[in-house]
């Protein structure tokens, strides 16, 4: 059997804020049996919050009966985590977000820096449509 | 049901420095709390406003966003923000995204204050 089916695990649960805190401390729980550092536990707990409440109120339209998957599995020299959502609306990533010197001038809406902090605080981080909604795949090196 | 360690803001004043204290999770629910404890020291007259965080605190995007709002607000009002407490990985957060060019970043409440006090003095 594969190491990345041995060292994996799958959560489920309904597009309810909230919900991110309990898949964030378990999903940290696995990456620190995995090895991973204090430092980027860290950094994978808020990357992971992030791209779940992304799940929860864009992908799902904070619908509770749609559910989020959280999918992580290990692999020779990082640890994946997938987010699944059920997609009812399409989630369109904007190039072109307003600075933080745009928001405070009130120019730009203050909320929308979870995919920045996704983008930056993960090895590698990518968004995509699936069969039944949207995937968003982060990696964290060991 | 509620899902997160639900947010306890207080206010104090020492040293004339309006202290916010946050204890819990910073997230969507926290706004209309933090929000209030900002306007009742802008009321009561605070020129330097702390915000004191708990070491272990969960800190998100909406969370982050709120704390952009009270920046507006107090470069609206002419007043100071720092911040303290926050741990290692939430400072790094917070220069990130860029609300460190708004809020002097202290590891602790006597180090905020002392600053302060140095900039009243000025």
């Amino acid at each position: 059997m594969s190491t990345s089916l041995i060292y994996s695990m799958d959560l489920s649960f309904p597009s309810e804020l909230g919900y991110e805190v309990i898949a964030r401390d378990a999903v940290s729980a696995f990456a620190r049996r995995m090895g991973l550092s204090a430092e980027r536990i860290e950094d994978l707990k808020t990357a992971l919050s992030e791209a779940c409440i992304n799940a929860i109120e864009h992908g799902n339209s904070l619908r509770p009966d749609l559910r989020v998957t959280v999918h992580c599995h290990l692999e020779p020299d990082r640890l994946v985590i997938e987010v699944v959502d059920e997609g009812t609306a399409e989630f369109v990533v904007r190039d072109n977000l307003p600075t933080i010197s745009e928001k405070v001038a009130g120019l730009g809406p203050l909320r929308g820096m979870g995919l920045m902090l996704i983008s930056q605080l993960c090895d590698e981080s990518s968004f995509e449509p699936c069969a039944n909604g949207n995937r968003m795949r982060l990696a964290f090196s060991r | 049901m509620m899902l997160e360690d639900e947010l306890t803001v207080s206010t104090r004043e020492r040293d004339g420095v309006a202290i916010i204290d946050l204890v819990g999770d910073v997230t969507t629910f926290a706004e209309e709390k933090i929000n209030a404890a900002y306007r009742e020291v802008t009321n009561d007259g605070a020129r330097f406003v702390l915000l004191n965080f708990r070491q272990n605190d969960y800190i998100n995007s909406a969370g982050i966003a709120i704390l952009i709002g009270i920046v507006t607000e107090v470069n609206r009002n002419n007043q100071k923000l720092a911040v303290s407490g926050l741990s290692q990985h939430f400072q790094k957060i917070f220069r990130m995204v860029g609300l460190a060019q708004y809020a002097e970043i202290y590891q602790d409440e006597e180090e905020a204050i002392g600053r302060f006090q140095q900039a009243a003095a000025e």
